[in-house]
């Protein structure tokens, strides 16, 4: 199974492309990615949900040629992309995992960002079919979430998942690149 | 061992207190589920394959597989789930603990969105130590 564990390694990096592959991520680096939201959210999760079920239709196909419509004011919000380690094909968090959920909920709690509303997105890269990547996103992006508002009581008003498979890739010159498989924590403002 | 030290002293000074007292010495979310992590992950990965850590299924499945999890597993697991609550205690305790500060120092800031919090957290110097501690111990710092 040592596919499993490669399959399951994501890239680490804060929004604003600092690497932080070998540094620790740290709470006040979160609060400090996702604070100062002055927008008032404007972006729906099910009109996200609803734009990767369309560009699978729209362009269909083995790799999607374009990303979703949303995808340009998604990336101007406040966010950063997190490593988290999954069972092979599975939404299951691995835990040694567990620590990086612990970190968000820690930053999700200071006041700093409270009364802001998250989306927690999953990602995959592209190989593979892009329904089933979408499906196995979407899990994996819900138990992230899961945990948060239960195991660490974030309030679950404020925190939404979305998957979106193969549909926003980040590296779109590199669609099976490892940089694609990712959970993002993006504020959408209050 | 280390982090068990750390979680029996966290213990006997809420047990001294009285648990869910706002005194009481916390540690933050990752550093509390970290420990799970190191003390149970090979225990989890073996006795919890099929079970996420959301829900409190990874704790009833700790609890299920009692007997057979290690030495380090059974002394730390519960202990990390307590600690857990101590935070939610800490936090819950923040709001009566702080109110004559809050009354004092942000009587004219619009509540919601943490701006009571944000305006004591700048008033620091000026905020009671009691209330002060109650934020720390929340986390909120």
């Amino acid at each position: 199974m040592k596919f499993a564990l490669y399959a399951a390694i994501f890239a680490v990096s804060l929004s604003h492309g600092a690497a932080l592959a070998q540094n620790k991520l740290s709470r006040n680096e979160i609060v400090n990615s996702l604070q100062g939201a002055e927008v008032q959210a404007t972006i729906h999760a099910d009109d996200l949900r609803a734009q990767a079920l369309q560009n699978i239709k729209q362009y269909p196909g083995e790799n999607a040629k374009e990303s979703i419509p949303l995808s340009a004011q998604l990336a101007k919000l406040r966010q950063f992309n997190v490593e988290i380690d999954f069972d092979f094909d599975s939404d299951r968090i691995r835990p040694q995992s567990y620590e990086t959920i612990g970190l968000i909920a820690d930053a999700l709690h200071t006041p700093y960002l409270w009364g802001q509303k998250f989306f927690v997105v999953g990602h995959t890269d592209a190989k593979g079919k892009r329904e089933y990547n979408l499906e196995l996103s979407r899990k994996r992006a819900e138990a992230v979430r899961e945990a948060l508002v239960t195991t660490f009581r974030v309030p679950p008003e404020y925190l939404e998942a979305v998957g979106l498979g193969e549909e926003d890739l980040r590296d779109k010159a590199d669609p099976d690149s490892a940089v694609n498989r990712r959970v993002q924590i993006i504020n959408v403002g209050f | 061992m280390r982090r068990t030290t750390r979680i029996l002293a966290a213990f006997s000074v809420a047990a001294g207190l009285g648990v869910g007292a706002a005194s009481a010495e916390t540690i933050g979310f990752a550093e509390a589920i970290k420990i799970l992590g190191a003390s149970c992950g090979a225990d989890i990965e073996k006795y919890c394959k099929n079970v996420n850590l959301g829900g409190g299924r990874i704790q009833q499945c700790l609890v299920e597989n009692e007997a057979k999890v290690s030495a380090q597993c059974k002394t730390d697991y519960a202990g990390v789930f307590a600690l857990l609550q101590q935070r939610f205690a800490a936090q819950a305790a923040v709001e009566k603990v702080c109110n004559r500060d809050t009354q004092q120092y942000c009587k004219l800031t619009k509540p919601g969105k943490g701006n009571i919090l944000k305006c004591l957290l700048k008033a620091e110097p000026s905020v009671s130590a009691k209330c002060n501690q109650a934020i720390t111990d929340a986390g909120y710092r």
